[in-house]
């Protein structure tokens, strides 16, 4: 009786420290591959307003995605470019004035609403600010 | 019925488990008076693992361009969490695993095990050597510094010896006159692809002959140590009222591995800059050379020999000479008797040899 408690806390001790040994090698190997948090942040994007002329858009990167800035008759929008159906990175049409995501075929509006196609959702609103000139994103 | 022993059911029920862990493990009997030596072979295998490992988690963010590969590998050190260790594994490893390895030749030299019928498994673990110093060597030039390229150039110089094709054959290893973008390209080619996959094929080939062959029977603690196979007819040498590999001896490989690990971390975590020079630790620079500028030390003994004789081609037919000794060593030498006590002549050839290469060793990191 005395020798089985013996090897069953003996076994116990040799698993826990088993545990421990392979959460020691996971743990660094986890934050090894984990994705780096620098830009990923919402650091605000600044470019001139000149560079978005009425009927154009531009693309740019925020917050460790891709956004776009388009400038209509009734002002300017700033929207997140992924689709989302898929993820794929939507393209401003200039003679349509809509946005089209090569991937499926999804057609946005220029506020980002669902035209047609696959898309679930419409395109999220990215928080935009103008100033003397400069057209602030974030 | 535990879960466990269920699912072990369910499994022994389709592919009859308990028949091959009867057949290699428990009733893979092993000799009475195996030693700790023997455990060498496990060691190293759990070594290359840990290579292949570490290797494979440096390549996420290692860029193999000349212009990239010191800024990847400061960025590796410096930014990436826990990148330093993954690279200092890998750094340390490979040096550990070419002592360990000179360790289980040296006891197979020894105990005479590489004499007949294990010929094919004392080959083939010579050409893993110099294969695993090959790996090493191309290994080397990745961070692409100041230490990796002079140290390639000078390693890779040492073939102009050659007669005749020396220089073009250096040039072909270079992929141009001197070190370059293109040697970086096909050093990492030969360090990642094609050397690895060689010696996994090699250590295959190994452990096939040792499965064939048995495991030889050490001569110290046996009345018998004289080598009786005659060479007529194939033998596995059984070992009958021997010791189980599984528990027994898969303990003692444990802990083996387990001081082996302990040597290991213990250097990575005491001694994390004893394999690098200053050297290694600025970008290179192909118009300047360091001064000093040594090979890694299990070179050294090369490099020496190089520089004592008068001409490249006789201090590299020197090493030639000696490398091929050693290979066909178990076609010299054909003696019987494998005690190393009871083979004079054997153990002052090989107690020379190693005290040469110490010193040979030395003279060249002094030198």
């Amino acid at each position: 009786m005395e020798t089985q408690s013996r090897r069953k806390f003996l076994g116990s001790c040799l698993v826990g420290t088993a545990i421990a040994a392979v959460a020691a090698a996971l743990y660094p190997l986890y934050r090894y591959l984990a994705p780096s948090q620098s830009g990923t942040g919402t650091a605000k994007v600044t470019f001139a307003a000149t560079e978005v002329p009425e009927g154009e858009a531009k693309f740019f990167e925020y917050a460790g995605s891709t956004g776009v800035v388009v400038r209509t008759k009734g002002g300017l929008i700033a929207l997140s470019a992924v689709c989302t159906h898929l993820g794929c990175i939507v393209q401003w049409e200039k003679d349509k004035q809509d946005f089209l995501c090569p991937c499926h075929a999804g057609r946005y509006t220029p506020e980002g609403t669902v035209i047609s196609g696959p898309p679930p959702r419409p395109l999220p609103k990215l928080p935009l600010t103008q100033a003397e000139g400069k057209i602030i994103i974030g | 019925m535990s879960l466990f022993k269920k699912i072990y059911h369910w499994i022994d029920v389709r592919i009859g488990s308990t028949e091959i862990v009867e057949k290699e493990l428990t009733g893979y009997l092993l000799p009475k008076n195996i030693n700790e030596w023997y455990s060498l072979g496990s060691v190293l295998l759990v070594i290359f693992a840990l290579q292949v490992v570490t290797g494979m988690l440096l390549l996420v963010y290692y860029v193999p361009d000349a212009d990239k590969a010191f800024k990847s590998v400061t960025y590796i050190m410096n930014e990436v969490p826990f990148g330093w260790l993954i690279r200092l594994c890998h750094a340390v490893g490979s040096n550990l695993m070419v002592f360990v390895l000179m360790l289980h030749m040296l006891s197979t030299l020894l105990m005479g095990s590489y004499k007949s019928p294990r010929e094919m498994n004392w080959i083939s673990g010579f050409v893993l050597f110099s294969l695993v110093q090959g790996i090493s060597l191309t290994g080397y030039l990745a961070p692409w510094s100041q230490l990796s390229f002079w140290a390639t150039t000078v390693a890779t110089n040492s073939v102009t010896a050659v007669p005749l094709i020396g220089t073009g054959l250096v040039k072909f290893l270079r992929g141009g006159t001197l070190v370059g973008p293109a040697t970086l390209g096909r050093f990492f080619a030969l360090h990642v692809a094609i050397i690895p996959a060689v010696i996994a094929a090699l250590i295959g080939a190994h452990l096939f002959f040792l499965k064939r062959t048995g495991v030889s029977t050490p001569p110290f603690g046996a009345k018998e140590t004289q080598n009786n196979w005659e060479g007529k007819s194939y033998r596995y040498e059984f070992h009958p009222g021997g010791i189980p590999f599984f528990p027994n001896y898969a303990l003692q490989d444990a802990t083996s591995v387990s001081i082996y690990l302990a040597i290991f971390f213990a250097l990575i975590f005491f001694a994390p800059t004893l394999f690098f020079t200053p050297d290694s630790f600025v970008p290179a620079n192909p118009f300047k050379t360091p001064a000093h500028i040594k090979p890694e030390w299990y070179f050294l003994a090369n490099y020496q020999t190089l520089k004592i004789f008068p001409s490249e081609l006789i201090g590299l037919l020197v090493q030639v000479a000696a490398m091929t000794v050693l290979a066909l060593l178990p076609f010299i030498d054909r003696t019987k008797e494998r005690h190393p006590l009871k083979r004079p002549i054997f153990l002052t050839c090989a107690i020379g040899g190693i005290l040469l290469w110490l010193g040979l060793t030395i003279w060249g990191h002094y030198s």
